[in-house]
C-alpha cells in the first residue's frame, strides 16, 4: 500500500511539473512579448524598456526556453503568483476572492447533484427495465446532451424573468446561488444517475450474493455490506470526471449569471490578455485536478484491495 | 437503431442541403423586420439584426457538425497515434507518453480551450487547434490498451514470427481491434466537440460574426432574452438534437458490439 502510495505521488509529481511546462509554453507561444508579461508578474504595471531589457537577460529569455522555464518557475513553486498585468495589484488575494466564490458553488453543484440522482438511480433500479428505469435512463440521456450554459438561460428565462421566484443576476445574496448551483447540480445528476444505476445493476449481478442470501442474511444487510460497496467504486472514480464538469460549468455559468469567481476572473483575464491573471488560473485548476485525482487513487485502492499495488 | 440512424441521416443532409433549402442569406441584415416573431415569411422569427433565423439554424449546422467532425478526426488521429507509439514503443516510451497524457488530463478541457482559443486570438483555426489539442486523450489511452492486448495475442506472435511484415500486421491484425472501440469513442468525442463549439461560440472565442454558428447565435439572443425568449431556444434545441442523436447513436453502436463480442 505504502510503495503504491508513493507511485502514485511520483506520477502526481512528473503530471504537475507537465502541466508547468505545457503552461509555460502557452505563454511562451502566445502573441506578445514574455518578457514584458514576466516583468507585469513580478513588479507593478509601469515599467520602462531598460527594467524589460534587464529581465530579458536575467530570465534567459535571451538564452532558451529551458532556461526562462526555471526562472518562470521559482516563484510559483513558493506559491507566488506576482502582480496583475492590468491593475498592477498582487494576484493572489483577487484569485482567492474569486475561489471563495467558485469552490462553493462547485460544492453546492455536486450537492444538488447527488441529492437528484441518488434517489432517482435508486428508484430506478427497483425494478430493471420498467417504467421509471427507463424514464431515468431517458432524462439522464438529455441532460448530458444539454449545454450547461443554455440550460442556465432557460431557467433564467422561466424561473427569474417569467415567474420573478429567484434573482439572476450577481451574487449579492444566498439565493442568488439557488439558480447557478442548480444549474450545476442539473448537469451533473444526468451523468451520476447513469453511473449509480449501472453501479448498482452491475453490484446486484454479483455472483456471491445469492449465496450470501441463501445463508440466511436479510436483504437490508446484504444491500449495505456487499451492494453499496461495489456501487460505490465507480461513484468514486466518477468524482474526478465530475470535478471536469464542475469546473467547466462553473465557468461558463458564473458568466451567464454574472457571478464573480474564476470563470469571469478568467475570461476578464484573456480579454484583457492579463497573463499573470490567466497562469494563476491555469496553474491552480491543474493543481486542483492532479490533487483531487490523487486522493481519489488513494481512496480507490483502500475501498478495493484488489487493485492492483503496481503502476496503473 | 434504426429510427437513431434515420435522424442522424437527417441531420448529416440538412447541413449539407442547408444552403438549398434556407429561404434567406444568414448574413443578410434587414433593420425593417428586426426580432420578428415566427411568422409565415419568417418561421423561426428573426435576429436583432434582422436576420432569418431559420436560415442560420441551417447554416450553422455546417459549422457546428463540419467543425466537430473535422476536430473529431483530428483527435483520433493524435491520440490513435499517441496510444500506439505508446503500446508499441517499449516501456520508456510508454511510460513518458502516458505521463504526458494524464498532463493533458489535468486541464479541464473546456478551461484549456478557452484559454488556447482566447490566447491565440478568437477565431475558426484557434478553435480548431484548441478543441483538437484538448480532445485527443481518451483516443490514446483506448489505443494503448487494445494495443498492448492485441501485441501479446498468440496470433500476432505467429505472424511476426512468420515474417509477416510490419504494416502488414498493423492492417490485418491491429485495424480491426482498433476499430470497434475507437468508433464509440469517437461517437462521444463528436458530441463533444459540438458542444465545445458552442461553448466557446457563446463566450466569444469560437466561430466570429456575422457568421452563423449556433453557441454565437445564442450569444446574440442572450442580450434580447427578455424581450424575444423564442430566439434563444431555437440554437440551443439545434445542439441539443445533434448532442443527443449522436449520444444515442454511439450508445446503440456500442451494445451492437457487446452482444456480438460476447456471442463470439
Amino acid at each position: 500500500m505504502i510503495k503504491a502510495i508513493g507511485a502514485l505521488l511520483l506520477r502526481a509529481a512528473v503530471v504537475l511539473l507537465g502541466t508547468a511546462i505545457l503552461t509555460f509554453a502557452l505563454l511562451w507561444n502566445a502573441p506578445g512579448d514574455p518578457a514584458q508579461t514576466i516583468a507585469m508578474a513580478r513588479f507593478d504595471a509601469l515599467l520602462t524598456d531598460d527594467v524589460i531589457d534587464q529581465i530579458r537577460d536575467e530570465v534567459g529569455l535571451n538564452t532558451n526556453f529551458w532556461h526562462a522555464f526555471r526562472a518562470w518557475l521559482g516563484p510559483l513553486l513558493r506559491f507566488d503568483f506576482g502582480y496583475s498585468a492590468v491593475t498592477g495589484r498582487p494576484v493572489w488575494p483577487d484569485l482567492w476572492t474569486a475561489m471563495t466564490y467558485t469552490f462553493p458553488l462547485a460544492l453546492a453543484g455536486l450537492a444538488s447533484g447527488l441529492a437528484l440522482s441518488l434517489p432517482l438511480a435508486i428508484l430506478a433500479t427497483k425494478r430493471p427495465g420498467g417504467l421509471l428505469d427507463r424514464t431515468s435512463v431517458a432524462i439522464a440521456s438529455l441532460g448530458a446532451a444539454i449545454p450547461a450554459y443554455w440550460l442556465g438561460l432557460l431557467l433564467i428565462l422561466l424561473l427569474a424573468v417569467q415567474l420573478g421566484w429567484l434573482p439572476a443576476m450577481g451574487a449579492r445574496t444566498p439565493a442568488h446561488a439557488i439558480l447557478p448551483a442548480v444549474t450545476l447540480g442539473l448537469g451533473v445528476a444526468a451523468s451520476l444517475t447513469r453511473i449509480i444505476r449501472s453501479g448498482i445493476l452491475e453490484a446486484r449481478g454479483q455472483p456471491f450474493l445469492p449465496a450470501i442470501r441463501r445463508r440466511g442474511v436479510d436483504g437490508r444487510a446484504v444491500a449495505r455490506d456487499h451492494i453499496a460497496p461495489h456501487a460505490a467504486i465507480p461513484v468514486v472514480t466518477v468524482f474526478g470526471l465530475e470535478l471536469a464538469f464542475l469546473l467547466e460549468g462553473a465557468v461558463l455559468i458564473e458568466v451567464i449569471f454574472g457571478r464573480p469567481g474564476l470563470g469571469t476572473f478568467l475570461v476578464q483575464a484573456i480579454l484583457s490578455r492579463d497573463f499573470p491573471h490567466v497562469q494563476a488560473v491555469v496553474v491552480l485548476t491543474a493543481l486542483v485536478f492532479v490533487v483531487v485525482n490523487l486522493a481519489i487513487d488513494i481512496i480507490y485502492r483502500a475501498i478495493d484491495p484488489r487493485i492492483g499495488t503496481e503502476d496503473a | 437503431m434504426r429510427s437513431v440512424l434515420f435522424v442522424v441521416i437527417g441531420l448529416v443532409a440538412l447541413a449539407v442541403l442547408g444552403p438549398l433549402l434556407a429561404p434567406y442569406d444568414p448574413t443578410a441584415i434587414d433593420i425593417p423586420n428586426r426580432l420578428s416573431a415566427p411568422s409565415a415569411r419568417f418561421p423561426l422569427g428573426t435576429d436583432a439584426l434582422g436576420r432569418d433565423i431559420l436560415s442560420r439554424l441551417l447554416y450553422g449546422a455546417r459549422w457546428s457538425l463540419g467543425l466537430a467532425f473535422l476536430i473529431s478526426v483530428l483527435s483520433l488521429l493524435i491520440g490513435t497515434s499517441i496510444g500506439l507509439i505508446a503500446a508499441l514503443g517499449g516501456k520508456s516510451a510508454d511510460w513518458l507518453l502516458m505521463r504526458a497524457t494524464d498532463t493533458f488530463l489535468a486541464f479541464p478541457e473546456l478551461v484549456a480551450a478557452v484559454v488556447i482559443a482566447g490566447l491565440m486570438g478568437a477565431g475558426t483555426w484557434s478553435l480548431i487547434f484548441a478543441l483538437s489539442v484538448t480532445g485527443w486523450m481518451r483516443y490514446a489511452r483506448v489505443a494503448r490498451g487494445i494495443g498492448l492486448s492485441v501485441q501479446n495475442q498468440g496470433y500476432v506472435v505467429q505472424a511476426r514470427l512468420a515474417g509477416m511484415p510490419g504494416w502488414s500486421i498493423a492492417r490485418w491484425h491491429f485495424l480491426p481491434s482498433l476499430i470497434p472501440s475507437l468508433t464509440v469513442v469517437w461517437t462521444g468525442m463528436f458530441a463533444r466537440a459540438i458542444l465545445g463549439i458552442s461553448a466557446l461560440g457563446f463566450l466569444g472565442f469560437g466561430v466570429q460574426p456575422p457568421n452563423p454558428e449556433w453557441g454565437a447565435m445564442l450569444l446574440d439572443a442572450r442580450v434580447h432574452m427578455r424581450s424575444t425568449p423564442l430566439q434563444m431556444i431555437w440554437p440551443g434545441m439545434a445542439v441539443v438534437t445533434c448532442v443527443l442523436t449522436i449520444n444515442l447513436a454511439g450508445d446503440a453502436l456500442r451494445d451492437a458490439l457487446a452482444k456480438q463480442s460476447s456471442h463470439e
